[in-house]
């Protein structure tokens, strides 16, 4: 068994793909249209074999989910980058909006910002040598 | 690990702008309830949700609108009144913009799906996978590890 493709729910999936690739700096590789919707999935430029799929959120219970942990500033899903600092200081000139700032915690740092699709990100850079 | 007050005041502020509270807001009065400038309040929230409180409002009234339409027997004028919007005709533009048809033929479209099978098709999360494999082995690339439709 492999970890090949994980999700997250969107509010627009256009609008999605715009941020996750422009913004997020993610690399699409699949956009398969399905009925009104799509097949979308973005890969990390470095590695393209684990797949994030971008999910048409239209499902009320999935709404009211995103919504609820949304509301309660939770992060759906955490992505790992290399200098924290920097790639804040980047979103942050791109417009994006940080609910948490470059925080310090234990062995590792995070921040969390909005994907303005419906959900909070963190960022979390591990101490060297974790 | 605390989100800034910023952020909670801008779900507060979507809460009326959606006309949660049937309380009709303008953006100033959102921006005030958030206590920023509307300026402020307008690049904030665009940042953190994807678009403006204006848009966000608007986008609500159409949402309600849709739900109206299908659920209850108003008129389409008395639906217009009853989620914010003072004109018919801009009402009805806008609503054929957005969902690509006007208000009566939606509401018609909408029953005919709902007497004819199973209701509103909402494709939960990774059920479009199926149907982008099959595209896949279309246009003959190896899928390993297939999951089953």
């Amino acid at each position: 068994m492999k970890i090949k493709l994980t999700s997250i729910m969107v509010d627009d999936q256009d609008k999605a793909l715009r941020f996750y690739t422009g913004v997020f700096g993610f690399a699409k590789k699949h956009e398969i249209p399905v009925g009104e919707y799509k097949w979308l999935t973005v890969v990390a430029p470095e590695r393209d074999d684990l797949e994030l799929s971008l999910e048409p959120n239209v499902n009320p219970a999935a709404k009211a989910f995103q919504e609820a942990m949304f509301r309660q500033a939770i992060p759906l899903a955490a992505f790992e980058v290399d200098d924290i600092e920097a790639e804040v200081r980047r979103l942050k000139a791109a417009g994006v909006g940080f609910t948490t700032d470059v925080t310090r915690m234990g062995p590792v740092t995070i921040a969390v910002c909005s994907d303005t699709c419906g959900n909070l990100i963190q960022l979390y850079q591990p101490a060297k040598g974790t | 690990m605390r989100a800034s007050i910023a952020f909670a005041s801008l779900c507060r502020s979507r809460d009326l702008l959606r006309g949660a509270h049937d309380r009709r807001v303008s953006i100033r009065q959102a921006a005030a309830a958030a206590g920023m400038s509307p300026f402020h309040f307008i690049r904030r929230f665009r940042a953190v949700f994807g678009e403006t409180p204006h848009q966000c409002r608007t986008r609500a009234r159409i949402d309600r609108a849709k739900r109206l339409l299908a659920t209850s027997d108003r008129s389409v004028t008395d639906v217009c009144l009853d989620v914010g919007f003072t004109s018919l005709g801009s009402f009805s533009d806008l609503f054929a913009r957005r969902v690509g048809v006007a208000p009566s033929a939606y509401r018609r479209r909408v029953r005919a799906r709902a007497a004819g099978s199973d209701g509103v098709c909402a494709p939960g999360c990774l059920t479009l996978m199926a149907a982008a494999f099959a595209t896949f082995e279309k246009r003959g690339r190896p899928v390993a590890g297939r999951l089953p439709p």
